[in-house]
C-alpha cells in the first residue's frame, strides 16, 4: 500500500482551489501552504503559454527529509507510505526544510493569525491553533481524511477534476494506470527520491 | 505502527463536541452561488466544501468558495448600526461613525423615507449588488412598492452585461452563453472566462470544460492575455483590445462569402434572415395582418412568414411586391460581409489575415452542417463548434455589436441550442414534473421572433420598448436597450437632466451592498454622484468606499447567516446548460447572525411597515415569486424573508416541500430532458440577424433628443452589426502606446472579495492579479522591467500607480490589470492599498459609452511612465 497522487496539467486551470481547500482543511497560518499552484509562462510572444504547476509533498519513497531528521519526528507511515512529522518530537531545527529538494516544508513561526493585532478569528481559534508552534509543518496527503475513506482535500475538491488520489502499489489502481497510459513523470527525479507526486502532460 | 506516537494514530478527539453539523447552503463569493456544505462545530464554521448532491458547482468550488470562511469571520465585517457625525464626505474623509440602536436608525431611516415618497418617491435611488443574485428580488420589490423607477447594480450591467446579456437573450433567450461542453468540438472564446472560474455557473462550467478539453474539444481563445482561458487552449489568437467584432465579421465573410458554408434549413426556419427587407430598410409587411413578408420560391409570390414551408422561403433574389423592390434579410447580410475582407479583418484587429480565414474555415468544417445527433432516443441537429464571448468583447462603446457579431457565427452555421453548439443557460423548461410549476419556453411574437420564456427582471430583452422621454435618473426610456447606465454616475449627469427638463433630482440612495465608486468608473465622476445625494443609507457587510458616504450604515448578514428560497433561480442564470439535471438549491443560515447584524431584506420589509407599505411590498413579492392561491402574501402581514421563501417553496413543490424540507435536504432535482436542453428545434421562434427595428428606434430616440441637443449617432443603431472604434482606437496623441484593460482575476471577484485574507495572500503571490501586465519585449524596449513602480495615464490625465509585470502572454498593445483592487476603505485594512484600481482609467461620460445600450467603455490608451525601480 503505496498512497500516490497524480495531477493532470491538461485539466488544471489555476483556479487556486487546490491551495485554498487546503489551507481550510488544514488550518495552515499566513505564510504556510501545504498545496500550492505555481503560475509560470513558457515560449515567446505570440506563442508564449501560461503554465500551472500545482505542488505538495511528493511523499518520497526515499524522503531526504527523513534521513535528516535528528529527533526522528519526520517518519514514513509504514502501513501506507505517507510521510509525516510528530509535532511533539520536533524541534524546529529545519534540517528537513533545508534537504527537501521540493521546498515543501514549512516552519510554524510567526504570525498565526491573518488580521494581527485584531486577533484569531473563530475559525483560527478551532483549527489554526491546534498546530503547535515552532515546529515545521507538511502535507500529510490529509492522513485522517484518507483513513476515513476520504479523498485529501485538495483531491475531493478540485473543479476541474485534476487531481487523483490512490494506491500506486496496485497496478490496477486509477492512479497507477494513468501514469501508465498518458506517460505520468514526477517532479526532479533526478534528485533520486522517488516521489509518489506524478504529473500528466498539458 | 507500533512506533507510532498514539496522539497520531487518530483523528481528534470528538466526546467534546455537543455540535457537528454539515449544513446544505449556496456559496455567495460570486453570483454563481454553487452550493456548498457548511462544516459547523461547537458554532463555528471550520470548513466549506462543495455539495456534491448538487448540480450546481458539482460538488466543488474554487478557491473563493472554499475561502468564504474569512469573509465571514473577518473582524472587520459591520456588526451595529452606524451614523456617520462628520457631514463633509469625500475620498479620505473619516465619516466618524458612532454606533446606533436599531430602533434609531430605523426611525431615522423610515421618516425620511415616509416623507421622501410622500414628495416624490422617483427621488429614491436603489442600488443594489450583482453577487447575492438570488436576492435582487427584495430590492426590486422594495422598488416597486414604493414606487421609484430608480435603481441600478452599481457595476453590474455596465461592466458585465449590457450588451452581453441583452444579446443572450434576444439570440438565445438566456443570461449567457456557453459552449455545449457535452458535445463541443471548437470552441472559439472571445474575452470569456466560461469555465476557468469567473461567469455564470462557475464552478459547474469549470468541471465541464475540463471535461471537453480531455475529450479533445479544441479551444480557440481570442484574448489580448493569455493568463487564464488563454492558458488552457489550443491556440491562443492574440487581439487588439476592443475589436472582436472585427474578427468575427471577417470569420463570417470567410463562412458565407469565401466558402459559402452556412446552414441554409437554419437560417430560413429559425432567424429572419428569408424576411423581405424593402429599400428603407424595412420589413415589407403585408397590408391586412402586418406580418413580415418571405418570398415563396415554389409559388413564386410573397406571402407572410408563417404561411409557407420555411424550406420554400428564398434567401437570395431581389423581388418587387406591392410596387416595392425587396431583398431578403440575407442578401443584405452577404453584401454588408463583403466589406469584412481577412485583410480589414487584420487591420482592425493585427490579427494575420491568413489566420483569420484559416479559424474560420475551421469553425465552418467542424460545424458539420446538416448532420443530427441521437441523444437519449431524440434526434437533435449536431453542430460541435461554439463561438462565445462575455466581459471582454461587451465592454466597450460597440458592445451590442461586438457580441452580436460574434453570436453570429453561431447562426451562420445553425449552431444555436443545438447539441454541440453555443448554448443559452436552460432556456426552456418542462416543469416539475410534480407540480407542473416552472414551466417555460420561448415564444414567437407577432413578427415570429423570440421573446424568452424567462428572465431575471420586469421586462424581457426582446421585443424592444419604444424611446420615450426618459424619466429615469440614467436615462433608459430614451434608451431601451440599455440595463445600466453610465448616466448613474457619470460627469455629464446633470447636464442630461436638465437637456431632458427632469423635474426632480435623485435625492436618497439606498445602497444594498453595491460598491459603486470602486465597481462603475473613474472615483471622482463616482464620488461626485453620490455626493449630490442628500442621504444616503448603506446595507453592507464592510464599510466599502461607498458605505463610507452614507450618512446610516445597517450590518448586514453574510451569506453564511442568510436563508433564501431561491439561491439559483431563475435557471437562465447560473444552473449549468447542457443534459443533466435541473436543481434548485437554496441558501440557509449556517450559524446566527452575529452582533446586530439583520438581514436587510427583513429590514426593508421593517421599513416598509414603518412607512406604510406592506400591502404594496407584499403584492410586489407576490408578482415576483409568481406566488398562486393560497400562497401568495397576505396584504397586511410582515413577513420575514425566510417566510416568504417558504411560501415560495411550497408554491413551486408542493405542500410537503416547504424550507423545513429544503433545509434538511439543500435542494429538489430532477433530470433534464434532450428536448428541454435542445430546445430550438422544437421550438417555433426565430431569431433577428437582421435588427429591423433599429430603424425605427433611432429615428424614436433622435424625434426626442435631437431637439434637445444631442446628436444619436446612427451607426450604431444599423441593422446589420459593425465593428465601431472605441473611443481608445481615435486617440493619437503621442506616447499614449497600450491599451489598458481589466480583466476578472483568477481569486476574485469584482471588488467583494479583496478584504478576504486568504484571496488577499493568493492573489500576492500570483505573478498578475496585484501587477500591471506588459508585453516583455515591449517592455524591455521602453526600459522597463517587472517590478518597476509606473504610472499608468489616460489622455484625460486620469492615473493609476503599479508594479510593471513583464510577460510574454501579453498582446504588445495591451496593458493588463486585475479589476477593482486598489481599495482605500479605512475599515477594510486587508484590501487596503492591494493592487491597481483599474477604473480610475475609465472616463464617465456619454461619449465613452455605448449609444445604442449605454454601457461604458472599458479600455483607455494609456501613456505608462516609469516611477521607480524594481526593488
Amino acid at each position: 500500500m503505496r498512497w500516490g497522487m497524480v495531477i493532470d496539467l491538461k485539466r488544471c486551470i489555476g483556479c487556486y482551489g487546490c491551495q485554498l481547500s487546503c489551507k481550510a482543511e488544514n488550518g495552515t497560518p499566513p505564510g504556510v501552504f501545504f498545496a500550492r499552484v505555481h503560475k509560470q509562462e513558457e515560449g515567446q510572444y505570440p506563442t508564449a503559454q501560461t503554465t500551472f504547476l500545482p505542488v505538495l509533498c511528493n511523499h518520497c519513497d526515499d524522503p531526504p527529509c527523513v534521513d535528516v531528521c535528528p529527533t526522528g519526528a519526520s517518519f514514513v507511515w509504514e502501513d501506507d507510505g505517507i510521510v509525516d512529522i510528530d509535532a511533539d518530537k520536533c524541534v524546529g531545527c529545519r534540517s528537513c526544510m533545508m534537504a527537501c529538494p521540493y521546498s515543501q516544508r514549512f516552519l510554524n513561526d510567526e504570525p498565526q493569525n491573518y488580521y494581527g493585532d485584531q486577533g484569531a478569528t473563530p475559525y483560527e481559534e478551532a483549527r489554526v491553533q491546534q498546530h503547535q508552534e515552532g515546529v515545521v509543518m507538511k502535507c500529510n496527503f490529509c492522513r485522517d481524511r484518507v483513513r476515513n475513506g476520504q479523498n485529501p482535500a485538495c483531491v475531493e475538491n478540485c473543479p476541474t477534476i485534476a487531481r487523483y488520489f490512490g494506491d500506486l502499489d496496485d497496478p490496477k489502481s486509477e492512479v497507477s494506470r494513468l501514469i501508465r497510459e498518458r506517460s505520468g513523470f514526477p517532479l526532479h527525479p533526478e534528485k533520486g527520491t522517488n516521489p509518489n507526486v506524478y504529473y500528466l502532460p498539458a | 505502527m507500533d512506533d507510532v506516537p498514539q496522539n497520531l494514530t487518530d483523528s481528534a478527539d470528538t466526546t467534546d463536541k455537543v455540535d457537528d453539523k454539515w449544513i446544505s447552503s449556496s456559496c455567495s463569493l460570486c453570483y454563481s452561488s454553487c452550493s456548498i456544505k457548511a462544516h459547523r462545530v461547537n458554532g463555528t464554521v471550520v470548513k466549506i466544501e462543495g455539495n456534491p448532491e448538487s448540480e450546481v458547482g458539482k460538488g466543488r468550488l474554487c478557491g473563493k468558495g472554499v475561502s468564504g470562511i474569512m469573509s465571514h469571520y473577518d473582524p472587520n465585517r459591520l456588526n451595529k448600526p452606524m451614523k456617520r457625525t462628520n457631514p463633509e464626505k469625500g475620498k479620505g474623509i473619516d465619516p466618524m461613525w458612532e454606533e446606533i440602536s436599531w430602533d434609531e436608525a430605523l426611525d431615522t431611516v423610515a421618516e425620511k423615507l415616509k416623507a421622501l415618497r410622500e414628495d416624490d418617491p422617483r427621488k429614491l435611488f436603489i442600488m443594489r449588488t450583482t453577487t447575492v443574485m438570488t436576492q435582487h428580488i427584495p430590492p426590486f420589490a422594495f422598488m416597486s412598492a414604493f414606487g421609484t423607477p430608480n435603481a441600478s447594480a452599481a457595476g453590474g450591467g455596465l461592466h458585465c452585461g449590457n450588451g452581453a446579456h441583452l444579446i443572450s437573450g434576444i439570440m438565445h433567450s438566456s443570461w449567457s452563453i456557453v459552449p455545449d461542453f457535452q458535445y463541443c468540438n471548437y470552441a472559439v472564446y472571445f474575452g470569456a472566462s466560461k469555465g476557468h472560474a469567473a461567469g455564470h455557473a462557475s464552478c459547474s462550467n469549470m468541471t465541464m470544460a475540463a471535461d471537453a478539453r480531455a475529450r479533445g474539444m479544441k479551444m480557440v481563445v481570442v484574448d489580448p492575455f493569455a493568463n487564464q482561458a488563454g492558458a488552457n487552449s489550443t491556440e491562443w489568437v492574440p487581439i487588439r483590445v476592443g475589436t472582436d467584432a472585427g474578427l468575427a465579421l471577417s470569420m463570417a465573410n470567410v463562412l458565407v462569402n469565401e466558402l459559402e458554408m452556412y446552414d441554409v434549413a437554419y437560417l430560413k426556419a429559425k432567424t429572419n434572415m428569408p424576411y423581405l427587407i424593402g429599400d428603407d430598410t424595412r420589413y415589407i409587411r403585408d397590408p391586412e395582418t402586418n406580418k413580415p413578408m418571405v418570398w415563396d420560391s415554389e409559388t413564386g409570390q410573397a406571402c407572410t412568414f408563417d404561411a409557407t414551408d420555411s424550406a420554400d422561403m428564398a434567401l437570395e433574389g431581389t423581388y418587387m411586391v406591392d410596387g416595392k423592390q425587396c431583398r431578403p434579410g440575407f442578401v443584405l447580410m452577404k453584401e454588408h460581409l463583403k466589406t469584412y475582407t481577412v485583410e480589414r479583418g487584420e487591420e482592425i484587429t493585427t490579427i494575420p489575415a491568413e489566420n483569420i480565414r484559416r479559424i474560420a474555415t475551421e469553425f465552418a468544417e467542424e460545424a458539420r452542417i446538416g448532420s443530427t445527433i441521437v441523444i437519449d432516443g431524440v434526434t437533435v441537429p449536431y453542430r460541435p463548434v461554439a463561438a462565445i464571448a462575455f466581459r471582454g468583447s461587451q465592454g466597450h462603446k460597440n458592445s451590442t455589436y461586438n457580441m452580436l457579431s460574434v453570436d453570429l457565427l453561431n447562426h451562420l452555421v445553425g449552431a444555436a441550442d443545438v447539441a454541440g453548439g453555443c448554448l443559452g443557460f436552460n432556456p426552456a423548461c418542462d416543469g416539475y414534473p410534480e407540480t407542473g410549476r416552472l414551466k417555460y419556453i420561448p415564444h414567437p411574437d407577432p413578427d415570429g421572433l423570440m421573446i424568452t420564456g424567462s428572465w431575471m427582471g420586469p421586462h424581457g430583452p426582446y421585443p424592444i420598448n419604444d424611446p420615450a422621454p426618459p424619466e429615469r435618473v440614467g436615462l433608459q426610456n430614451l434608451f431601451p436597450m440599455a440595463m445600466g447606465s453610465v448616466f448613474q454616475a457619470s460627469t455629464d449627469q446633470e447636464e442630461m437632466w436638465e437637456k431632458f427638463d427632469f423635474d426632480y433630482r435623485p435625492e436618497f440612495l439606498l445602497n444594498l451592498g453595491a460598491n459603486q465608486i470602486m465597481s462603475v468608473g473613474n472615483s471622482e465622476a463616482t464620488e461626485a454622484s453620490l455626493k449630490k445625494f442628500k442621504f444616503i443609507v448603506s446595507f453592507d457587510i464592510f464599510a466599502t468606499e461607498t458605505t463610507e458616504f452614507a450618512d446610516i450604515v445597517f450590518p448586514d448578514c453574510g451569506y453564511l447567516e442568510t436563508t433564501d428560497s431561491r439561491s439559483n433561480f431563475p435557471f437562465i442564470f447560473s444552473l449549468p446548460a447542457g443534459l443533466g439535471d435541473w436543481c434548485w438549491p437554496i441558501r440557509q443560515e449556517v450559524v446566527e447572525p452575529e452582533g446586530e447584524r439583520r438581514l436587510f431584506a427583513d429590514v426593508l420589509q421593517e421599513l416598509a411597515d414603518r412607512i406604510g407599505i406592506t400591502p404594496d411590498l407584499n403584492a410586489a413579492y407576490n408578482a415576483w415569486f409568481e406566488l398562486e392561491g393560497e400562497n401568495r402574501l397576505k396584504p397586511d402581514r410582515k413577513y420575514t424573508f425566510a417566510e416568504i421563501g417558504d411560501h415560495d417553496l411550497k408554491d413551486k413543490f408542493g405542500p410537503d416541500k416547504g424550507l423545513e424540507y429544503f433545509k434538511e435536504h439543500g435542494l429538489v432535482k430532477w433530470p433534464k430532458k434532450p428536448n428541454e436542453v435542445y430546445w430550438r428545434a422544437f421550438t417555433d421562434v426565430r431569431v433577428p440577424l437582421y435588427w429591423e427595428w433599429m430603424t425605427d428606434t433611432w429615428e424614436k430616440t433622435v424625434a426626442i433628443a435631437g431637439p434637445k441637443g444631442l446628436d444619436i449617432p446612427q451607426e450604431y443603431y444599423s441593422p446589420l452589426p459593425d465593428w465601431l472604434p472605441c473611443p481608445s482606437h481615435e486617440c493619437n496623441h503621442e506616447d499614449f502606446d497600450f491599451y489598458a484593460f481589466y480583466y476578472r482575476d483568477i481569486v476574485h471577484t469584482n471588488s467583494l472579495t479583496m478584504e478576504n485574507a486568504w484571496l488577499d495572500e493568493a492573489a500576492q503571490l500570483d505573478p498578475y492579479s496585484y501587477n500591471i501586465a506588459i508585453n516583455a519585449g515591449v517592455g524591455r524596449e521602453k526600459g522597463l522591467q517587472s517590478g518597476d513602480l509606473i504610472s499608468v495615464e489616460n489622455e484625460h490625465g486620469h492615473k493609476v500607480e503599479g508594479r510593471a509585470r513583464l510577460t510574454e502572454t501579453i498582446h504588445p498593445e495591451g496593458l493588463g490589470i486585475g479589476a477593482c483592487a486598489g481599495h482605500w476603505a479605512r475599515r477594510m485594512p486587508t484590501a487596503k492599498g492591494k493592487g491597481v484600481f483599474f477604473n480610475d482609467l475609465v472616463e464617465l461620460d456619454w461619449e465613452h459609452s455605448s449609444p445604442n445600450n449605454l454601457t461604458v467603455d472599458l479600455c483607455a490608451k494609456v501613456k505608462v511612465t516609469k516611477l521607480e525601480a524594481a526593488q
